[in-house]
């Protein structure tokens, strides 16, 4: 039976090239279904990717209770000094807390790409805002001094929009600044901002001395519950602690969800359109070798070989097109670069990523389309009738 | 009998190839629908009233907000009709994820600058009256079930009262609809004054205004006076018309535009390959039967437009019931997204141009096997020398 | 026009066919006259040019040199659309594989050179109607060609050969892939459509048996005829 079946199987797959036109129909239109399916997954896992790089389990954010993002939380200078001396915050070497209080306004920058205005986040931290990001690397350049009008900005920011070169003078709002470092934090979401100093933000954007948030370095994950219950229990505060990852998560599940809900209904809805597309190829397949089928039954060949060789030639076809698919999809869009507005209603750069574990799923939905196309003319090439060695 | 019989019978026979074939051209069309319904939705409000309405902003970002004497002020500018303010409220309904876009308004001119919202008269009056009172739009209050007379917290994630507290007590004095649905109706307005009363920072501030002009053709005008009247003070401003405000908000969040045409790109791609080499295929098997017709003395342009028919109407049949389908689905989907994406629908226009994309799938799917069927040569099609 | 004024007149006709680098001649300086009413039968080896001949004579193919004539006027040299509608005004055709539209009835089959009328839609189904009833199959009018016998197939091409009314009929091995019994049934139909309703008849055919029927039988070989002449 074995020798039987790669016997057939063998004969129809060299055979595939007298059939050209339609086999390669199918491929192309399973590729194209594998296409845009990775398409969306490199889409959603680059956005989610860059959004919880930034959460750190040992990073914990304080925003006013009910305020879900840092944009519409609002910490009055006294709560700050009830935060400094909260429990389970690390110090520096210094013997200080570390925790960053920050502020982040809105400016407008110039996408390159299609030069548009967008928004953009001009973050004011703390001595220690560095800290809290654990992949903080200077790249160029030096730090912001204190007090002054400088800047320094994220390398997608220098990346996605135009006028952030080293030494170049920028009018943001009302004020004019000087950049004069490059930071990166590793392709995380605070690449996509501008940075100055807290005191700088709050006076020039009138802000008095609140803040939106107070970020704390943590002495372990676990010290969470011991700061939350500090919070909890002192009257004079209203926050929600949240560690920075859990913050990130919530905040990225939205687009992410919204591009996978798009994403898979419409790659199966055009898995659908190639199946039937892989249903009639498959179908002419058969058709035009029903007398050589009927020939190899008349010599005593079974049905069952028929059938497992219209089967493979199917899922081989399938699985073609699946990985044609995703190699277009991994050199097409790899790695580019695309921007959305975030919840804080500021610019997030992300970079698309064509996920190994989302060329597999790729492929297995091409092999889906290849086996559910295939059945039906593989289940008739068993049941060609002999009398076919007749046929016209 | 006549030539659309055997157009008919061509092409359905072989029945399950014609059915799938069907399938394929639905399911590209009623992508095509779905995500022009949804491209509709994105680029809502950059039409109609909006192109000649004007708002004006913060110059630094729409998110920073404006000094309450603006709104006295421009209304002194020469050709402003009405002036209407609003501030955003950023509330949400029992849960922070039950996020319900809403505005605090002065009702009189906001109603005046928008009359594309329609009100029954005596609601319209409750809510102007009522100084607790909140407008809800159809789309929203369908989703949340809310009827007139009904009291509701809405609270917000950006305000604090001086007490302490978040919420704002609000009485359901009015559901506005849109005149022709064209316009969203998922948010909800409420009393400026009772808003700003109440406010523990931020007083006294608006983070839009709405402008109607006595003339339009005066509009590039009006914008430049009220820039200037602002020029140079803390809070300058910066004064376009809604259609651009509204579509420069939307280019925020990536082209989405492209991105739609790339999917519906690579679905026609699809179809266009799949159908095309059938229809070849089909032809070819039949060349026998053509070359038959021919030796009856059927012309060779008269087959030509046999075959061809056969294309269209292979994609106007698949393409109409995937077009139909979009339009249900998004009808369905509109009612479940109200709050989310408004107006989720197709357009005449949409209809239209996927009319035209059957058209053209079918020229381009049926001409080649048609040049085929054309070009049969009798002898040797009917097998003899 | 009486019976015996020619329908057909072949001058100097010859066929020659490149295959490769060879060229290959059917036959060369052919010439002949078909008289109206007549039924003629064209044998000879395979090979030998017979369906060629059919073709010329059917406006399917043109000849190398030399003229077709029918009723006098020249079809050799008409465009392929002329030549399209003198096939549908004057000949019908009946082929050896009956040739028949597997998705259309018998009468939808019958009825399809009507479409090239301008005949309303009730004079085509009388037509149809008759033309059925003269070949003896008006009772299996709605049946598909694969729900007939063969020879049944060959009965409604035959109906759909002389429905438009043309002045000659050719065909080509009616009965080639017909049994002997059935075979004669065709051939005497077709003889009866001859002798009764005057349809001129060119009919290929291998089979001796057959040509019998005719009234003439011309043999070609190597590109030329022999006649024999009936009794």
């Amino acid at each position: 039976m074995l020798k039987q079946t790669t016997a057939v199987t063998l004969l129809n797959l060299r055979s595939i090239p007298q059939r050209w036109g339609m086999s390669l129909t199918t491929v192309l239109s399973i590729a194209l279904v594998v296409g845009v399916l990775l398409g969306f997954m490199a889409m959603a896992s680059g956005f989610r990717a860059t959004v919880d790089g930034a959460g750190s389990d040992d990073v914990a954010i304080m925003l006013r209770g009910g305020a879900m993002a840092e944009m519409n939380s609002n910490i009055s200078r006294d709560e700050v000094r009830l935060l400094e001396v909260a429990p389970g915050i690390a110090a520096s070497p210094e013997g200080e807390p570390l925790i960053s209080s920050e502020l982040y306004v809105v400016a407008d920058g110039i996408r390159r790409a299609s030069q548009t205005p967008a928004n953009l986040a001009l973050r004011g931290l703390g001595l220690h805002g560095p800290d809290m990001r654990p992949q903080f690397d200077l790249v160029e350049g030096r730090m912001f001094e204190p007090g002054s009008a400088e800047l320094v900005v994220g390398e997608s920011v220098q990346r996605e929009f135009e006028g952030f070169a080293l030494g170049d003078s920028v009018r943001l709002g009302n004020n004019n600044w000087t950049v004069v470092g490059v930071f990166s934090t590793g392709g995380s979401v605070f690449d996509s901002e501008i940075w100055t100093e807290l005191g700088v933000v709050q006076n020039l954007y009138q802000r008095g001395s609140s803040v939106q948030t107070v970020r704390a370095r943590l002495t372990s994950p676990d010290a969470i519950e011991a700061l939350r219950e500090y919070v909890e229990n002192e009257p004079r505060l209203n926050l929600e602690v949240l560690s920075e990852r859990a913050y990130f998560a919530r905040s990225a599940g939205g687009t992410t969800n919204l591009i996978m809900f798009l994403g898979w209904p419409l790659a199966i809805a055009m898995a659908i359109g190639a199946l039937a597309g892989a249903w009639n190829a498959m179908y002419a397949s058969v058709d035009a070798r029903t007398r050589e089928l009927a020939t190899l039954r008349a010599i005593g060949f079974g049905g069952f070989p028929a059938f497992i060789a219209a089967m493979v030639e199917a899922i081989v076809l399938a699985f073609f097109g699946g990985l044609v698919g995703a190699v277009a999809t991994w050199i097409l869009f790899d790695g580019v670069s695309a921007s959305t507005l975030g919840s804080g209603f500021t610019q997030i750069v992300f970079a698309f990523a064509v996920t190994p574990d989302a060329v597999v799923q790729g492929v297995i939905l091409a092999m889906i389309v290849g086996f559910l196309g295939g059945f039906v003319p593989a289940m008739r090439a068993a049941r060609i009738p002999l009398l076919a060695v007749h046929a016209d | 009998m006549n030539d659309a019989t055997l157009v008919r019978k061509n092409l359905f026979r072989k029945r399950l190839r014609a059915v799938l074939l069907m399938i394929s051209i639905l399911i590209a069309f009623l992508i095509y629908g779905m995500l022009g319904a949804m491209q509709n939705a994105f680029s809502m409000g950059t039409e109609g009233a909006a192109q000649d309405r004007l708002v004006t902003v913060n110059r630094i970002n729409f998110t920073v907000a404006l000094p309450y004497a603006y709104w006295g002020r421009i209304q002194q500018v020469e050709g402003v009709r009405t002036v209407a303010p609003a501030s955003w409220f950023g509330g949400y309904y029992q849960e922070p994820q039950n996020f319900v876009q809403s505005f605090a308004v002065d009702p009189e001119s906001y109603i005046e600058a928008y009359p594309e919202l329609v009100f029954q008269e005596d609601q319209r009056l409750a809510f102007i009256e009522g100084r607790t009172c909140a407008a809800v739009g159809q789309a929203l209050a369908t989703q949340y079930g809310w009827t007139v007379g009904e009291r509701i917290p809405l609270m917000s994630n950006i305000w604090q009262q001086q007490d302490g507290s978040q919420a704002w007590e609000l009485d359901i004095c009015a559901i506005f609809d849109d005149a022709d649905g064209t316009y969203p109706t998922n948010y909800l307005m409420l009393h400026y004054e009772y808003f700003n009363e109440s406010l523990l920072f931020g007083r006294d501030s608006f983070h839009w205004i709405a402008i109607t002009t006595e003339d339009t053709s005066q509009n590039d005008r009006i914008s430049r006076e009220i820039d200037e009247l602002f020029a140079n003070s803390p809070a300058e401003t910066s004064t376009t018309t809604e259609a651009a405000f509204n579509a420069a908000f939307m280019e925020q969040f990536g082209n989405i535009g492209l991105i739609l045409t790339w999917v519906i790109g690579a679905a026609f791609a699809t179809i266009l390959m799949i159908v095309g080499t059938t229809m070849v295929m089909a032809v070819n098997e039949r060349t026998r039967e053509i070359a038959v017709l021919k030796t009856l003395g059927f012309t060779a342009p008269r087959i030509f437009r046999m075959v061809l028919w056969e294309a269209l109407l292979l994609s106007f049949i698949g393409g109409l019931i995937g077009l139909g389908l979009a339009a249900l689905a998004a009808q369905g989907a509109s009612a479940a997204l109200a709050g989310f994406l408004p107006s989720f629908g197709l357009t005449w226009t949409n209809a239209l141009t996927a009319i035209a994309f059957m058209v053209a799938l079918g020229l381009i799917t049926g001409i080649l096997p048609a040049w085929n069927a054309m070009r049969v040569r009798i002898s040797e099609a009917l097998g003899k020398v | 026009m009486n019976a015996t004024s020619p329908l057909y007149e072949l001058k100097d006709l010859s066929k020659r066919y490149t295959r490769g680098k060879e060229t290959v001649t059917i036959f060369d300086a052919l010439d002949m006259t078909i008289n109206t009413g007549d039924f003629i039968a064209i044998m000879g080896p395979s090979g030998s040019g017979k369906t060629t001949l059919l073709n010329l004579l059917g406006g399917i193919d043109r000849p190398s040199s030399g003229e077709v004539l029918f009723e006098g006027q020249r079809i050799d040299n008409l465009s392929q659309g002329k030549l399209a509608k003198w096939r549908a005004a004057n000949a019908g055709f009946i082929f050896q594989f009956y040739n028949l539209m597997p998705t259309l009835t018998a009468a939808q089959n019958v009825e399809l050179p009507l479409l090239l009328t301008s005949l309303s839609g009730k004079a085509r189904k009388d037509r149809v109607k008759t033309a059925l009833e003269i070949v003896g199959m008006g009772e299996r009018a709605r049946h598909r060609p694969g729900q007939l016998s063969g020879g049944q197939q060959q009965r409604v091409a035959i109906a759909r050969a002389i429905v438009a009314d043309p002045k000659v009929l050719l065909a080509d091995e009616p009965t080639g892939d017909l049994d002997r019994t059935t075979a004669d049934e065709i051939l005497e139909t077709l003889q009866l459509l001859n002798a009764e309703m005057g349809k001129t008849i060119i009919m290929v055919t291998h089979d001796p048996a057959a040509a019998s029927h005719a009234k003439r039988e011309l043999h070609l070989n190597k590109g030329r005829f022999e006649e024999k002449g009936k009794a």
